[in-house]
């Protein structure tokens, strides 16, 4: 029997609708407006889904879903059953639910040593969720909300289906999806700005390497991190005095990881020579170090689920600084699963002409193994 | 204390419980079409002998003869005492069949590909990759500082872009490619390889593992496939598949073997083949220029297994070549139908996630020459049965 929480976000998505940037918060706006709910619909195409694909597929493994009251779980699991699964309802949820019901639950979940968290939602409540159970349970979402920028989200609940029968069935592995939200100070001010809170833990599915002729062996997340990493580290013996930016993210904080220096997990650093210069930097002094080093090269990943590598939770990185650093001198480093799930790399520098440049080039070399790279398509 | 070698056990113990280690199964007698595996009487569709060549008397008569003139085993490595004439009446033998100016001899398949491609490539060059090449490519590669690419499986299209941006970036650029691909029994579009290569001034390695003695005229591989024989920088093969016997092979320049020869250090440093294998390979070389019955056969079998196979309901996916898979989709069903096969009569492989995607699981079955008629059609009754059983088909 799998273990597994269950949270549903019953208003997540509605704001969407009628041109709001969230629900949270002004989900009595969003009911004036006319907003429907979209969430119950999205749980079902993901519940159906489910339910077909363990029965295809010979899945012998049952889920007890653990799940909170009515609207936030239960209304659904009572509405869709199905023979591989039962259902416990173990929190409770307020009406109209909040973000703490959300929070509560997490706590009572993780209390029950469940082994994955799938919630409905978006990108608030992933970070809702996230902000309690941290890395200790893996989480992945049913996309549901207005934003869905975060790392721990199937394409659509078919998608998310997929990925919860191949957990329940060991095929997994676990590695790190960023939580990114909405910046709401800078929002207040006027400014859009998506920011990065930190990682959690979610299902990926493993890289494969060929061991031999009809076998391969999945390999796991950190130690593909660790030999990207490796090969950065390489090329900075290979091009000394070089400045190296390293951008925000765990795939880019493996080189700092490799080379034995503290990182910001969610800023930028900065290394010459293997050695640190400067930590969690703004964009002045950026451009102040980019004065002092001639020679410059940019270490950035995807961040989130949407493949942008710039413009989601990295202002520092401001238009001035990419143009000063040059296109060319960008290193694109993404472990093989990530790309899998972001086939298209994106750009929003805030600087129109600067994004065009980068769709001008339509490719950009991405390194996914030990000094071996791909070329994946950049676009809107 | 530390349990110095504890680990074995328990890795071992670990492969157990995912089912992943390797059960070995007992060929009892020679690898022949019908032969018996595990005291059961099958239906050889998973060996690699396309053509029944190890069973061929003219190769098993030279090899007994070596034995006798040049005795069991050569007794060093070949740059020191152990290069017999036998081993370079072979190599000459091999470029004379491939239409190349000269021709290597290596242990085995992996030892050339070991051996010879981190020779080709170092720091400040690029390995050019398909995405589905062998795994003994991939470690070859892996053994070299040079930086590597790879395009999405036989798209011409993404490989030209990859060279484009490597053009200014690399030293030497190699492009290396399976000429025929082991899962589906696809072919590399190794001509179209070739003109970009010249294009861009890259070097070509194709892997002609499975193709070697069975495409082409008279089997002669992939360069004389797309009429491009001698133009690829190096032809890789292998004589322990269509040619029946063992040991790789590359097939080129003068310059690649005088340089392959002295830099391999896989071919430096492992003793040489004994005296009845160099017989037997250049006895195989023989019987494919004098009789071309084997590959036609092998070729009328496969089109006549392949067709029936289509016509009973299965996908049989893109292959062209000797090696059709049936592809069933889920894991489980490729795993029944191998199993209920098996019990029929039957010897093939499934290929489940994630060896192949996971909606693709299949059972992989390679055609051999030496099948009659009456054999193909046990067989496919037997797949006919099992398919219908599993409701498959």
């Amino acid at each position: 029997m799998a273990l597994i929480g269950f949270i549903v976000n019953p208003i997540a998505g509605m704001g969407g609708r009628v041109g709001l940037k969230g629900t949270d918060g002004v989900l009595k706006e969003a009911l004036e407006l006319g907003a429907e709910p979209v969430a119950p619909q999205r749980v079902e195409v993901f519940l159906r889904r489910l339910d077909s694909i363990i029965e295809s597929r010979g899945i012998e493994k049952r889920i007890e879903w653990l799940t909170c009251s009515d609207g936030m779980g239960e209304d659904s699991l009572r509405s869709f059953a199905s023979d591989y699964w039962e259902y416990e309802v173990d929190c409770e949820s307020s009406a109209p639910t909040t973000a703490e019901d959300t929070k509560n639950a997490c706590k009572i979940l993780l209390g029950k040593n469940v082994s994955l968290i799938v919630f409905c939602g978006g990108d608030g409540t992933a970070r809702d969720i996230w902000q309690t159970v941290g890395e200790d349970v893996p989480i992945i979402g049913i996309p549901s909300g207005v934003k869905m920028h975060s790392g721990v989200f199937g394409m659509n609940p078919e998608a998310t289906a997929e990925i919860v029968a191949e957990f329940i069935s060991g095929e997994m592995d676990v590695a790190e999806g960023e939580i990114l939200d909405l910046d709401e100070e800078k929002y207040r001010k006027g400014e859009w700005h998506i920011q990065l809170f930190g990682t959690a833990k979610t299902p990926h599915e493993p890289t494969y390497v060929q061991v031999s002729k009809v076998q391969v062996e999945a390999v796991g997340e950190d130690a593909i991190k660790e030999e990207i990493a490796e090969s950065i580290v390489e090329d900075m013996e290979d091009e000394p005095d070089t400045l190296f930016i390293l951008g925000s993210g765990s795939t880019v904080g493996a080189v700092s990881q490799e080379l034995g220096i503290e990182f910001s997990l969610l800023g930028v650093d900065t290394v010459v020579n293997k050695e640190l210069i400067a930590k969690d930097v703004n964009e002045s002094k950026l451009l102040s170090l980019l004065d002092q080093y001639p020679k410059v090269r940019l270490v950035i990943s995807p961040i989130g689920a949407q493949g942008f590598i710039l413009g989601r939770g990295n202002l520092q990185l401001s238009p001035e600084v990419i143009r000063r650093i040059g296109i060319d001198n960008i290193t694109v480093i993404s472990p093989p699963a990530k790309l899998a799930q972001t086939p298209v790399l994106r750009v929003d520098t805030g600087d129109k002409e600067l994004d065009e440049m980068f769709y001008e080039r339509q490719y950009l070399r991405v390194v996914f193994r030990y000094k071996t790279m791909k070329l994946v398509k950049v676009g809107k | 204390m530390r349990d110095p070698s504890g680990f074995m056990r328990e890795e071992y113990q670990d492969l157990v419980e995912k089912g992943f280690d390797w059960k070995l199964r007992v060929l009892e007698g020679p690898s022949a079409p019908r032969c018996k595996v595990d005291g059961k009487d099958v239906i050889m569709l998973c060996s690699n002998n396309y053509l029944n060549m190890s069973n061929h008397p003219r190769l098993i008569a030279a090899a007994k003869k070596a034995l006798e003139t040049h005795g069991a085993g050569s007794g060093s490595v070949r740059p020191i005492a152990g290069n017999l004439d036998l081993h370079f009446e072979a190599e000459r033998a091999v470029a004379k069949f491939k239409h190349t100016e000269s021709a290597l001899i290596y242990q085995t398949g992996f030892a050339a590909n070991a051996g010879l491609i981190p020779q080709l490539a170092g720091k400040g060059d690029i390995i050019i990759s398909d995405e589905l090449n062998h795994g003994s490519i991939i470690d070859g590669v892996r053994l070299t500082k040079a930086d590597r690419a790879i395009f999405p499986h036989r798209n011409m299209g993404e490989l030209e872009k990859v060279l484009q941006d490597s053009d200014k970036k690399h030293n030497r650029i190699l492009i290396v490619s399976d000429g025929v691909f082991s899962m589906d029994g696809d072919i590399q579009y190794m001509d179209q390889i070739q003109k970009l290569a010249d294009e861009y001034g890259a070097m070509t390695f194709v892997d002609d593992a499975h193709g070697e003695g069975v495409i082409g005229p008279d089997g002669r591989g992939i360069g004389a496939h797309f009429g491009i024989a001698g133009k690829i920088d190096v032809e890789m093969g292998t004589f322990s598949k269509a040619y029946g016997v063992v040991g790789g092979l590359i097939a080129g320049s003068q310059d690649l073997v005088n340089f392959a020869l002295n830099k391999s250090r896989t071919w430096l440093l492992s003793g040489s083949h004994p005296p009845q294998v160099a017989a037997a390979q250049i006895e195989a070389i023989k019987v494919l220029e004098e009789e071309p019955e084997h590959v036609n056969n092998l070729w009328d079998n496969t089109k006549y297994f392949k067709n029936e196979l289509i016509s009973m309901g299965y996908d049989c996916g893109q292959s062209e070549t000797p090696i059709t898979p049936v592809i069933v989709g889920e894991s489980h069903k490729a795993k029944a139908l191998s199993e209920r096969t098996f019990e029929l009569g039957v010897f093939a492989l499934p290929i489940v996630f994630p060896m192949v995607a996971r909606d693709a699981a299949r059972i992989r079955t390679m055609m051999n020459a030496g099948l009659t008629k009456d054999d193909l059609n046990e067989a496919l009754a037997a797949f006919e049965k099992a398919g219908k059983e599993l409701e498959i088909i």
